[in-house]
């Protein structure tokens, strides 16, 4: 009778798995055709020429780059060094210092002799309260805002409430921006005549890059494997999946990292939420829903140009609580705006970009988990061919790493950034073994996040930085 | 059964792995070959670039650079005037340039603007107006015929038509591209010499509205003044934007006949023209405005008070003004916005 019964759940869960996985690929390699389409149209296109005209002051417009600050003594000086750097017209600077309990309010004030300023800041989004409010005396465009702590989203919502732009941008501690990485970002903007609402570009992994006083000097790849194995994992979601997606606006992430957003559609939103993980991505939500509602046809993008680098995690310790994080913040964006789910009246948005982040992403590692088990149940309970098994394991490392491959192909068009010959053969290697070790690795961390949600564990994994820049 | 399967499922691993390893070669040579390529480029350019300087800065001859149209010579040369354009100031070196520019990349720019490949083209077009080759503006017109064209494309070829003072151009935008957006029509419009944007001046009231609002742009942005009496006759023919714009013209140009109507306009019901009010009233620092700027700093618009600030800031005695404000005004918005202007630039 058992036996019976066992030899049907292995039919029944391998033609699961077999149709999940035939949905799965469908998906990606019609994400993946988009992209390579739209890449190789601009293949070997002068870049540097195509941002010039923006840089012509009456052409732009003027941004308020919010940074918001929580204890990050170590690097916030370097930041906001590199941001006075930056090739735009007109913006203005607002660190946010979200309750630090370490040197970063003092650091800042004494290194550009900020003077309290009395200022009413006209609360369009609630926040917590703010303390003080600074100006520097060399540089006035540059903004301290002191307020009690909060969270990174209800900093941004102070940021917001007191930036004086149009455009705002939302900037992590410590990344490196490229030199034009606005231009590159407001150029969506500006040509489709504030059309497009929000637009966001690639984040790369500075780890192993040549850092110094904010500019990237050299670009490297790093030894560390768990730093490789995320290269190529960026550079996947990145260039395919991204600009796949904002080909048809059906983006729903624009990273936390890097992105510029319109105030007031921000605002009309209602600002960022505060009692998320993943508050990017929910105010994207938020505002792709808003524009369904009122009927307006307004866009979010994303330009393929590197705008923004960032440090990740180098041990499996952070890495874990980042990823448990994010698959949690990505489940709760969902959740609030489950509606939108196969509803007709959401458009695309929710007939096509719905489906495939509850199915692709956040089942996805959900139902490789238990692949995984079923088949080492399978190894002790039979009903599978060994032959079979191993075939299918190495069709699916193969898979993956052409995937990889192409990841490295569509950046090799694009923008070839990583300079030397071996830097390939690294990264082929490297995406070779992936199936073997990271993946299961990352799956396995993700569930643990569908997990503690569902024992209604908040706590939130915070990112230990020993700061990129020299 | 399962032996087809798996003979099905061995065939596909393995056509993938071959997949794989041909994507791998390919991406190997393609870097090596690059990596190759540029040690070559960089080697000549070192090699030319001080000749190519003596040529431009001091007007050598050409012929002694020996250079031949070869791939890798025209990319390192056309790098290398990219370079230098971006700096040279006279004109006799601009000049110089260009004409070094259409000796040695003339015929590969015309090759690349029939190319098949979008981003070939667009560079073209990019250093064709970057290098000024005026003898390519006939292959350029043609372009605007071409019936599949990217409107990437026809922004810049119009663009290159604009910057070579291009007679044709108020034709061509009248008849094929009336429906562009008004920030294409600026980028176009600011290129023009007087001659030919004193052509669009003159069909100011026949042009689709985009253009009306890119032509009061481009004279505020340049401060145009011979156009003066023109935007003051835009500003009390029309209405709501095309008006806003002509006294936004009218503020940087910094002068009008008779101040009355833009007092008046300061008590308007549009924070927009109470804006664009006060910001003339500043420009032209006219003291009977005063009274009414003082008004504006307590404004509900945050854009007002900051324009009526930056206007009483203009005056002379516009800190002693903003200084009272913030000693004896109640209006918490108002003193900041004093204080913010008694700070700025610091």
């Amino acid at each position: 009778m058992f036996n019976v019964q066992w030899v049907d759940i292995v039919s029944f869960f391998g033609w699961f798995i077999a149709v999940y996985m035939v949905i799965v690929i469908v998906f990606y390699s019609v994400i993946l055709i988009i992209s390579t389409i739209q890449l190789r149209k601009e293949y070997q296109l002068d870049r540097i020429q195509a941002y010039e005209d923006y840089m012509e002051e009456f052409n732009t417009r003027p941004v308020s780059i919010i940074v918001p600050a929580f204890n990050e003594e170590a690097g916030i000086i370097q930041s906001v060094r590199s941001l006075l750097s930056v090739n735009y017209p007109t913006y203005e600077i607002i660190v946010v210092n979200d309750g630090s309990t370490d040197q970063t309010l003092k650091k800042l004030i004494e290194h550009y002799d900020m003077k309290e300023i009395s200022r009413v800041v006209r609360k369009q989004v609630h926040t917590k309260p703010i303390k003080t409010i600074y100006q520097s005396s060399i540089l006035s465009n540059l903004f301290l805002v002191d307020k009690e702590n909060g969270g990174k989203a209800d900093a941004l919502n102070v940021g917001l409430n007191f930036s004086h732009y149009p455009y705002f941008c939302s900037l992590d501690g410590d990344s490196v921006l490229e030199p034009d990485a606005f231009l590159k970002v407001m150029k969506p903007i500006i040509d489709s005549n504030e059309e497009v609402i929000a637009s966001g570009g690639s984040v790369r992994i500075a780890n192993g890059c040549e850092i110094k006083n904010g500019h990237i000097l050299k670009i490297g790849l790093s030894d560390n494997p768990i730093v490789v194995m995320q290269i190529i994992e960026y550079l996947r979601a990145f260039l395919m999946g991204r600009i796949g997606l904002s080909r048809h606006n059906l983006l729903l992430i624009i990273s936390g990292a890097f992105g510029v957003f319109s105030k007031h559609w921000s605002i009309e939103a209602g600002g960022y939420k505060t009692d998320t993980v993943g508050e990017d991505m929910e105010l994207v939500v938020r505002i792709h829903r808003l524009l369904k509602e009122r009927g307006v046809n307004k866009k979010i993008v994303y330009v393929p140009d590197p705008v923004c680098w960032t440090e990740v995690p180098e041990d499996t310790t952070i890495l874990r609580r980042q990823r448990r994080r994010w698959h949690r913040g990505l489940f709760e964006s969902l959740w609030t705006h489950r509606g939108l789910t196969f509803n007709p009246k959401y458009g695309s948005i929710g007939m096509i970009s719905f489906p495939y982040f509850w199915i692709v992403e956040f089942l996805g590692p959900i139902i490789e988990f238990l692949g995984y088990i079923f088949m080492i149940l399978c190894l002790f309970l039979g009903g599978v061919y060994i032959e079979f098994a191993i075939l299918l394991f190495l069709l699916s490392c193969l898979y993956g790493s052409l995937f990889s491959m192409t990841a490295v192909l569509l950046e090799e068009w694009s923008l070839t950034k990583y300079p030397k010959v071996s830097d390939i053969l690294k990264l082929f290697l490297y995406s070779l073994t992936e199936t073997i070790w990271y993946r299961p690795m990352t799956v396995f961390w993700r569930c643990e996040g569908v997990w503690q949600m569902l024992k209604g564990d908040k706590s939130w994994g915070e990112m230990k930085r020993k700061g990129v820049s020299k | 059964m399962i032996n087809q399967e798996l003979l099905f499922l061995t065939i596909i691993t393995l056509s993938l792995l071959s997949l794989l390893f041909l994507l791998l070669l390919y991406l190997m040579s393609r870097k090596f070959f690059d990596i190759k390529k540029r040690r070559k480029i960089e080697e000549y350019k070192n090699k030319i670039y001080p000749k190519v300087l003596s040529i431009i800065a001091e007007g050598d001859l050409v012929r002694g650079l020996g250079f031949e149209k070869k791939a890798i010579k025209q990319k390192a040369m056309e790098e290398l005037l990219s370079k230098y354009v971006k700096v040279l100031e006279g004109e006799e070196e601009k000049k110089r340039l260009s004409e070094l520019a259409a000796i040695c990349l003339q015929d590969y720019y015309q090759k690349r603007l029939k190319s098949k490949r979008w981003s070939h083209r667009m560079n073209a077009l990019y250093h064709i107006e970057d290098f000024q080759m005026t003898k390519l503006q006939g292959d350029v017109v043609l372009l605007t015929r071409k019936k599949k064209i990217s409107h990437q494309e026809s922004i810049h070829i119009l663009r290159i038509l604009a910057s070579f003072q291009f007679d044709g151009l108020k034709d061509l935008l009248q008849n094929q591209y009336h429906y562009l957006s008004e920030y294409d029509y600026r980028s176009i419009l600011t290129r023009l010499d007087q001659g030919l944007f004193d052509q669009f001046v003159l069909s100011f009231h026949k042009s689709p509205t985009p253009l009306k609002y890119a032509i009061l742009d481009v004279i505020a942005v340049k401060r145009l003044i011979k156009y003066r009496v023109f935007a003051e006759n835009v500003f009390s023919a029309y209405k709501d934007e095309v008006k806003l714009r002509a006294l936004k013209a009218l503020a940087e140009i910094g002068c009008v006949k008779d101040i009355e109507p833009f007092l008046e306009l300061m008590n308007s019901s549009k924070w927009q023209e109470r804006m664009v009010a006060a910001k003339l009233i500043g420009s032209i620092k006219e003291e009977k405005g005063i009274p009414r700027l003082i008004e504006l700093l307590h404004d509900p618009s945050w854009w007002v008070r900051s324009q009526a600030g930056q206007s009483i800031n203009q005056f002379p005695n516009g800190k002693t003004i903003l200084q009272r404000v913030l000693e004896t005004s109640k209006d918490a918005y108002a003193r900041d916005m004093a204080w913010d202007w008694l700070h700025k630039g610091v």
